[in-house]
């Protein structure tokens, strides 16, 4: 908990004391760790201390004057105790007092306030006080037996101070409890001190058959105001245990309520690359077999660099100088319309979609700005290569101008080909869509014989935005997000209609039409979602399967 | 098949969701954990039976009493009211202390002079004041004259007989509005009337209040916060890439619990003073609610329990009783007469502390909606499928009711777009889930939060249920109107699903455990790191884990604990090295279903939050968006550098907040302790012992049992049919808006003044649906005129919001099973949230909205509308 405790004392010669003091140090804000450059909001109220340090150091000529046995816990030259939560790197530092300095004043407030302003009927008992200057202070005061001590017995405070005033008073009955504990123990211990010096020396008679003087008393009395409380409950390692106990009780009271808090299921796009890199891993230390904990500490990092990677391909991109497409709205530039929406057509309907030339770089960057239209579990890319691959193994292939193209290839339905052709070889640099266009021809072929205007519905609601330039490329990018999450929805209950509960074609129908993938265009609907069923995440898809028996296996009972 | 089922046992069975009420769910824990273990019939069975016979705890209204005090410099301290000593002279009540008519369970407590009769206010007989009036003064302002300039709580208990005393004591500024013509003070009235002071002065002392700031308003002209929308400030998170599946995550959670975290941290230190000398004080005043607390142990200790766990709202109903306390002052000083000044004052006083008592009696006594659906799936995943089942059929159910007005969709549009907490739910996450795929995953980075930063998961679950998600902070409730009730439960459990908060556990300590952390005296050795040892008790599902001595006990929810549980401790407890306990609180309360947080959960917290941060550009660049002003983030340069400005400005602008608000509502200074540190020569000892290391001790180990905690928000907002409109719930159904229409403003105003949330609202909002007519409105604290006597704005449906519910309902219609459909909804309820996402970047860029653009892209034209009212509400 983000607070203090805090012994404190009502010494009779030098009034409200703080005895023994336990916070808690958090790890520094958690920001990226840079090293040698100072980080101004975080480091500031250390340097701050620091400073103050300092100037308390030198001009403290100021001597002990005012300390006495019964206002000290530690011995000057003691240096605290320290532990450590390993788990979340929270130091519990005791002292005398706090170490920071703004602290100082807050717990000496709050001490001064719980033992001589604030009133407890019966003088022993918990309150609640404070405000934002001090902070929030609960208090728990107490007496412990002393036979020498005027009334026979001397009055503590255990005091917990907060800034978060509605955190303190939540708390509360959990502070209650457990101090309550921590002082019962200690009035238990000191009581058999106590009762064992009283057998020695009553001190009631000693005291009944002494001649009271006025010029005596005092003198007798701050004899003996100075024993401490380790003298009172002869506990050698008093100190010692209050700062396992205080330094529990803040995290315990840190800890008392766990929120369970939940967010959303990561997308099927996350899901699949997961999977990828997890198989991944499991191929390389197949061979590599040394496979340490370094990888899986690693493991967000690359995850979130091979999403980047995925989408972007910014660092492979930039390694090629020459032109490349920048976004979806680039290549349509370039393609014309009518071009580009055959091919993207035909990317969404799951047919190879092979691009033939001699930059390759061009090609990839044609194929990443491509790529995002489907689910990454759709995309299978083989970027460059020297010879043809057949559909089952990519649906995006980059090839050498001289490749060959089979002939079941060239001649089916299922595959465009782009041809780029150099008009001549221009220079390297940023080059405007028409630049591009000068520097190359793009050649599309396909013996495909249907419409591609119609539909999918996808489509056409891309091709609006892309066409509107009041969008910008980075809206226009958050909108096709959308629009495959919409579809990758319905794709997921098509998927569990027609292949985990296998329903009737009558029942699909139904379910195409709720879905809105019917009407026109619908034929490429469906297509689209079939094909987009294969980009699910085996995941998802074990889990359907799963949930299915799991969910008869509860009905039956 | 399943539908079978279901229809078999509509008829007879299929009772609209029960309700429990408060006092006696704690009372009946036993029964609870029984209940539980019958879970697999628990649909079909009538809840109603088992929970209607506990009524365990009552709540009298002579419980609490009211006191105001004030303690002048020249005069001292005098009772200016205590409920105790007053009495009704009205015959037809002899016992005029209303409290004694304790109201029934099943109806409202309803009282007030106001009400009973309007013509003639009973006249009340001040008598002369308890005998601990005295000791409570003391209590109240402290043995040592402290002066204040602003308002300060204290909190006391007193042992015998048990109460609990609640204190708000704030400083009067002295004449300063001068109100003539009345020579004789209220006080005097008093003074003359108990014969305890003789009545010599004619000084106006009038209690002109220092009035709780207004903290609505404190956005900072300069920081753009007022400007910046709620939703929009949860969206604006820029996508990294196009089409990119990683976004955001849990960014919004996680930065508004680190935000509180950081502006309560005790680490920045306190608000430095600023004193304002000119003031003059002289007169303080206490306002104080004593609580008597219940004789029974079991029923205190539950009673303690609520009060403290749901202490903002108790506070904020005594800031209302301090206004009206104030108002009855002012109001009573005009008149001469006194006699009849001192019955108008009473009157007054007496009617809002009846008020305060019904309020307070409603809060703990109303009924709830025994299953929440949101927070039951979280809790419960062992009956999932069941929990889905019965909450698709009750929205079948409801869609077919409404169905001519599309009442749900109207509905469910105004719900899902103030109460917010419902985004952070379905913001994908980028972690790799676990074994249980495709169930949402708890957040871990708020998790690593919690253990690192502290912070108060309350707090976090009350704006969460309000709403409150943005900035500037925006609240919001729902009401349900309607005279039949099992519409109006049906309503309010179809809602429960969509109004969402964060569960909460309690971890209980065992007594075991604590002997040994707790005692300091217990172990009286000298080496504090030989800890004791005891053997664990025979039935504890795993006793010795290697590696550790570390038990976790599992209990609570019923549900059996696989060995794959098992088996998880003991990689992780290896993991940790022992070196500190596996964090079992962790472990202890996750239970089967979560329990894959496990292992990154127990790594370096600190370093997974630097991680969190250096890797979540999406998260940095929100935290600028709340704060900075956008150019001086664009300066910033480097990432590293931009992430850690961002994270800086970022609390101190929260710290920024809080030293406004806070000095606004509490300003105090101490005279009595004055500034004098007479121990220098210690602070000079702590910085020569600062350069020594500290000896290093081990931190105690404790076994916790976490428990499923009752006295939490989600579990008490959520209110039932209820006899009467309830000003605190974030749910809750009525059968007239009588009431509601009387107070709903005042309210609202209320919660804008004195925010139980502790940090400023901007507006303060309601939806009020009514079952009866069909209809949905939104009242604002903002928007007061309306014509035509209704309370505020009709709701207009959003076609996104209709086609969503329509087309998962007609997935159910289609008999896809009820946790797919549950599924998809959420699936749905993400590409909603990714539309706003799309609409809020687009709405970034531009100067004039051209929605349609946007709306032809998405193809949803009315959708796209919906989520500009969205915008819009908010900008």
């Amino acid at each position: 908990m983000n607070a203090l405790v805090a012994l404190c004392h009502f010494c009779e010669l030098h009034g409200p004391r703080t005895l023994f003091c336990t916070e808690a140090v958090h790890p520094p804000s958690p920001s990226p760790p840079q090293a040698g450059s100072a980080i101004p909001g975080d480091r500031d109220p250390e340097a701050e201390r620091e400073g103050e340090g300092l100037t308390m150091r030198a001009n403290s000529s100021a001597t002990q004057r005012d300390m006495c046995e019964g206002c000290r816990s530690l011995p000057a030259s003691h240096p605290g105790f320290v532990s450590v939560d390993n788990e979340t790197g929270i130091r519990y530092l005791s002292h005398q007092h706090p170490r920071q300095a703004q602290l100082f004043s807050v717990v000496r407030q709050a001490c001064v306030r719980s033992l001589s302003c604030e009133v407890c009927p019966g003088r022993e008992g918990p309150i609640f006080f404070g405000d934002e200057q001090h902070g929030f202070v609960f208090s728990h005061t107490f007496f412990i037996k002393d036979s020498l001590a005027r009334g026979f017995q001397r009055w503590y405070s255990i005091v917990v101070v907060a800034m978060d005033r509605i955190y303190l008073i939540n708390s509360w009955p959990f502070l209650l409890r457990h101090l309550r504990l921590t002082i019962q123990s200690l009035q238990s211990t000191a009581l058999k001190v106590f009762d064992s010096e009283q057998c020695v020396c009553p001190q009631r008679v000693m005291r009944m058959n002494s001649a009271f003087s006025p010029a005596v008393f005092p003198h007798q009395r701050s004899g003996n105001a100075a024993r401490s409380l380790t003298s009172l409950t002869q506990h050698p390692n008093l100190w010692g245990s209050l700062h396992s106990s205080f330094s529990w009780l803040l995290k315990a009271c840190g800890s008392r309520l766990t929120e369970k808090l939940l967010e959303g299921a990561p997308t099927e796009d996350t899901l699949v690359l997961i999977e990828r890199q997890t198989e991944q891993e499991e191929e390389m230390s197949g061979w590599d077999g040394s496979e340490g904990e370094g990888s899986n500490l690693q493991s967000g990092q690359s995850e979130s660099a091979q999403a980047k990677d995925f989408q972007f391909e910014d660092g492979k991109q930039d390694d090629f100088i020459g032109p490349k497409f920048k976004s979806l709205r680039h290549l349509r530039q370039v393609l014309g319309a009518a071009d580009f929406r055959q091919l993207t057509w035909h990317v969404l309907m799951g047919n190879q979609v092979i691009w033939r030339g001699s930059d390759s770089g061009l090609i990839q960057s044609a194929f990443s700005v491509l790529k995002a239209l489907l689910p990454v579990g759709c995309v299978r890319a083989i970027p460059y290569s020297p010879h043809y691959e057949e559909a089952y193994r990519c649906n995006f292939l980059g090839l050498s101008p001289d490749v060959p193209i089979p002939a079941h290839v060239s001649s089916s339905e299922f595959s465009v080909l782009v041809d780029v052709l150099n008009a001549e070889k221009g220079c390297a640099g940023q080059l405007t869509a028409d630049e591009v266009l000068s520097l190359y021809q793009f050649h599309l072929s396909s013996t495909n014989t249907q419409p591609t205007d119609k539909g999918p519905t996808l489509l056409n609601k891309m091709e609006v935005a892309l066409s509107n330039e009041n969008l910008s490329v980075e809206v226009v990018s958050l909108c096709l997000l959308c629009l495959k999450e919409e579809w990758m929805n319905k794709v997921k209950v098509l998927f569990k209609f027609s292949k985990v509960d296998g329903r009737g074609k009558e029942d699909t129908q139904r379910v195409l039409g709720l879905l809105g993938a019917t009407g026109p265009g619908e034929e490429d609907n469906v297509r689209l979602l079939k094909f987009w069923m294969t980009g699910l995440s085996k995941l998802y898809k074990s889990h359907l399967m799963t949930a299915v028996r799991g969910g008869e296996r509860t009905l039956s009972q | 098949m399943l539908l079978g089922v279901g229809k078999a046992h509509t008829g007879t069975c299929w009772h609209a969701p029960t309700v429990w009420s408060w006092a006696s769910v704690v009372g009946l824990k036993m029964k609870f954990k029984i209940w539980r273990k019958n879970t697999s019939r628990w649909l079909f069975i009538p809840e109603s039976a088992s929970w209607n016979s506990w009524a365990s705890a009552e709540f009298d209204l002579a419980q609490i009493r009211l006191i105001v005090y004030q303690d002048c410099e020249r005069r001292g301290r005098q009772v200016l009211f205590d409920s105790k000593a007053i009495h009704k002279l009205d015959s037809s009540e002899p016992t005029a202390d209303e409290s004694k008519t304790t109201p029934n369970r099943s109806n409202a407590c309803q009282i007030g002079c106001q009400a009973s009769d309007k013509d003639k206010p009973p006249s009340y007989q001040y008598t002369r004041p308890a005998s601990d009036v005295n000791m409570l003064g003391e209590m109240m302002f402290g043995s040592v004259s402290m002066s204040y300039k602003g308002s300060t709580l204290k909190i006391h208990h007193i042992r015998s007989p048990p109460q609990l005393m609640i204190s708000k004591v704030f400083s009067t500024r002295f004449g300063s509005s001068s109100v003539s013509g009345s020579t004789s003070t209220l006080q005097d009235s008093f003074e003359s009337m108990c014969q305890t002071f003789p009545s010599h002065s004619s000084s106006m002392a009038h209690s002109n209040p220092v009035d709780m700031p207004s903290r609505g308003h404190s956005e900072d002209g300069d920081s753009g916060i007022a400007r910046s929308a709620s939703l929009s400030s949860l969206l604006a998170t820029p996508l990294p890439s196009p089409g990119s599946s990683l976004s955001s995550g849990c960014a919004s959670s996680f930065q508004r619990r680190y935000l509180r975290s950081q502006a309560t941290s005790l680490q920045h230190g306190p608000v430095p003073r600023c004193s304002n000398p000119a003031m003059i004080r002289r007169k303080k005043i206490a306002i104080s609610i004593i609580i008597s607390l219940p004789e029974r142990e079991e029923e205190n200790h539950s009673f303690q329990e609520f009060f403290f766990s749901h202490f903002p709202l108790f506070e904020s109903h005594m800031n209302k009783l301090k206004t009206a306390i104030e108002r009855a002052m002012i109001v009573c000083r005009r008149i001469a007469e006194s006699s009849q000044r001192v019955q108008v004052y009473l009157c007054r006083v007496m009617e809002a502390l009846g008020e305060f008592r019904m309020t307070v009696w409603n809060l703990y006594m109303a009924p709830r909606i025994s299953e929440p659906v949101w927070l039951s799936m979280i809790s419960q995943s062992a009956e999932r499928n069941l929990l889905c089942q019965r909450f698709m059929k009750e929205m079948s159910l409801l869609m077919e009711h409404g169905a001519k007005t599309q009442f749900l969709s109207v509905l469910l549009t105004a719900v899902l777009t103030h109460h917010l907490a419902w985004v952070p739910t379905v913001m994908p996450s980028n972690l790799p889930p676990a074994k249980h795929a495709c169930q949402k995953p708890t957040s871990q980075t708020v998790d690593h939060l919690a253990k690192s930063h502290p912070y108060n998961p309350l707090w976090a679950q009350l704006g969460d249920l309000y709403g409150a998600l943005g900035s500037p902070v925006r609240v919001c409730r729902t009401v349900v109107v309607g005279r039949r009730r099992e519409l109006v439960q049906r309503v309010l459990y179809v809602l429960s699903y969509f109004i969402r908060c964060s569960d909460l556990q309690e971890e209980h300590v065992q007594p075991q455990g604590r002997d040994n952390s707790a005692n300091p005296c217990m172990s009286q050795t000298n080496d504090p790191s030989t800890e004791k040892h005891f053997s664990p008790p025979p039935d504890e599902p795993f006793s010795e884990v290697p590696g550790t001595n570390e038990k976790a006990q599992i209990s609570g929810v019923g549900v059996p604990i696989p060995c794959m549980f098992v088996q998880q401790q003991q990689d992780l407890s290896k993991d940790t090295k022992s070196t500190n306990p596996p964090n079992s609180l962790e472990a202890a309360n996750v239970g089967p279903e979560s329990s894959e947080t496990g292992q990154e959960c127990f790594g370096e917290v600190s370093g997974e939050l630097e991680h969190i941060l250096a890797n979540q550009s999406p998260l940095l660049h929100r935290v600028q968006f709340h704060i900075g002003s956008p150019r001086e983030a664009d300066n910033a340069g480097q990432a590293g550098n931009l992430a850690a400005m961002g994270a800086g400005r970022g609390f101190d602008k929260c710290l920024h907040q809080r030293l406004l608000t806070d000095v606004m509502r509490n300003e105090s200074s101490d005279s009595a302790l004055g500034d004098s540190d007479d121990e220098e020569t210690s602070l000079q000892e702590v910085y020569m012992a600062s350069e020594l290391m500290e000896y290093d001790l081990p931190l105690p180990k404790f076994e916790v049992e976490s428990r499923a905690s009752v006295n939490h928000f989600g579990r008490s907002l959520l209110g039932g049919y209820c006899p009467q409109y309830m000003p605190d719930f974030a749910l809750h159904g009525i059968s007239s808006d009588f009431r509601l229409k009387q107070y709903l403003m005042a309210d609202l105003e209320h919660t804008v003044l004195h925010p139980a949330l502790d940090e400023p609202v901007a507006e303060a909002l309601c939806i009020v649906a009514d079952t009866d007519r069909l209809s949905v409105q939104v009242v604002s604290s903002q928007r007061r005129v309306f014509e035509g006597g209704r309370l505020g704005r009709d709701v207009m449906m959003s076609n996104l919001i209709h086609t969503l519910i329509t087309s998962v309902l007609q997935l159910f219609a289609l008999n896809i099973a009820a946790d797919f459909c549950v599924m998809h909804l959420e699936d749905r309820l993400q590409e909603v949230y990714f539309k706003s996402r799309s609409l809020a970047e687009y709405l970034r860029g531009q100067t004039r909205v051209h929605v349609k653009e946007l709306g032809l892209a998405l193809g949803r034209n009315k959708g796209i509308r919906y989520k500009v009212k969205h915008e819009k509400m908010f900008t």
